[in-house]
């Protein structure tokens, strides 16, 4: 099992590089980069309504459920996209290598065939850099492992304070 | 885990897992309303028609910076329903750590028994080595009439040594103290990780 995945700043600089330019050339409104866990990575743009981390978490499910059922009609195609088309905003996902999704929203004027175009694009620069990701990279300098165990139980006081 | 250095961000993923009926969704629940509303995201459900989880239920947490690291946990729960093992095994993709919330009841001892077969089963065809993963018991519905004693659970489900917990979910009772242990054993791990 991969002891996680440590992302640097070099390479977060590289990826918003791309999703920066997918997004004016796609012309969407919010692009986000998730793990296949459903951890957020990185967002471009603004969402008006909905959580960014929330909308990771159910892609990740959408997109694993759509890979098994693909799989159930014999295909295993690790790079699969789908897209659900709605009144005002759509949403398009891309499964990346198996391993991240592309999660792109975009208004309806914007065609589905410009999007898909420019986020294949994007994701063929996008495996490169992923495969980059299980890199790791040294912690902060102000990190202190002791301080980190004991500052836990204070910040759960915090977060689940007694009436 | 996912950390984000540029954020001096620690994401980690915690999932509830046990038989259908057990209480993981109630926990959540209380879990969710009991967190510190400046800290805490939405609770999210994808339930059937029948109120049943269908998918997962998520919520997220954060603390403030510790020793320069913004830790946030994901907390996820499965669908119980035999028949939704696909999903539960979908869910653990990733996972740092386990509550495994069984129901006390002795009528309910086989659906515990088979829950932390699959479980073990899932787990291992995901990569993951028995003993890895920090994992917490948390008996449930200690409060209804004819349990089990909490070391035949134990036993029964070869949790033996592993903290555990006694709950009433509906009340909160021991909710709480089962996801504080399962947080520290995660950052502990974690901790040993980022070295």
């Amino acid at each position: 099992m991969s002891k996680g995945l440590h992302i640097p700043e070099e390479l977060l600089d590289k990826i918003e590089y791309i999703l920066d330019h997918l997004a004016e050339k796609a012309r969407t409104d919010c692009i986000l980069l998730a793990d296949i866990s459903g951890q957020l990575i990185s967002v471009q743009g603004f969402m008006e309504e909905g959580t960014p981390a929330i909308v990771a978490a159910l892609a990740a499910g959408d997109v694993a459920a759509m890979a098994e059922l693909s799989s159930r009609i014999g295909e295993s195609d690790p790079h699969g996209s789908f897209f659900h088309e709605g009144e005002t905003k759509s949403i398009y996902l891309h499964n990346i290598s198996g391993s991240f999704i592309l999660i792109v929203i975009f208004r309806t004027e914007t065609p589905i065939g410009l999007v898909r175009l420019f986020a294949k694009r994007a994701v063929e620069q996008l495996v490169p850099l992923t495969k980059e990701f299980e890199q790791v990279m040294g912690p902060p300098k102000t990190y202190n492992p002791d301080e980190f165990s004991k500052g836990i139980t204070q910040e759960l006081e915090d977060t689940f304070p007694t009436n | 885990m996912f950390i984000n250095w540029r954020l001096r961000e620690i994401n980690l993923k915690i999932v509830y897992y046990g038989p259908s009926l057990s209480g993981k969704t109630t926990s959540l629940q209380y879990i969710h309303s009991r967190t510190n509303p400046e800290r805490r995201g939405e609770l999210v459900s994808l339930k059937t028609r029948e109120d049943r989880t269908l998918y997962f239920d998520y919520m997220q947490f954060e603390m403030g910076a510790i020793s320069g690291l913004k830790p946030r946990f994901n907390i996820y729960t499965v669908p119980g329903q035999v028949y939704y093992r696909g999903t539960r095994k979908l869910v653990l993709k990733g996972v740092d750590g386990l509550v495994f919330v069984a129901d006390s009841q002795i009528r309910r001892l086989h659906e515990n028994v088979e829950a932390i077969k699959d479980l073990y089963e899932d787990l291992v065809e995901l990569g993951f080595s028995p003993g890895e993963l920090p994992i917490v018991l948390q008996c449930n519905k200690r409060d209804l009439p004819e349990i089990m004693p909490v070391q035949s659970i134990k036993e029964q489900l070869g949790l033996n040594g592993i903290p555990t917990f006694e709950s009433v979910a509906l009340e909160g009772i021991g909710v709480l103290d089962g996801l504080k242990s399962i947080v520290n054993s995660v950052v502990t791990k974690a901790r040993g990780n980022i070295n």
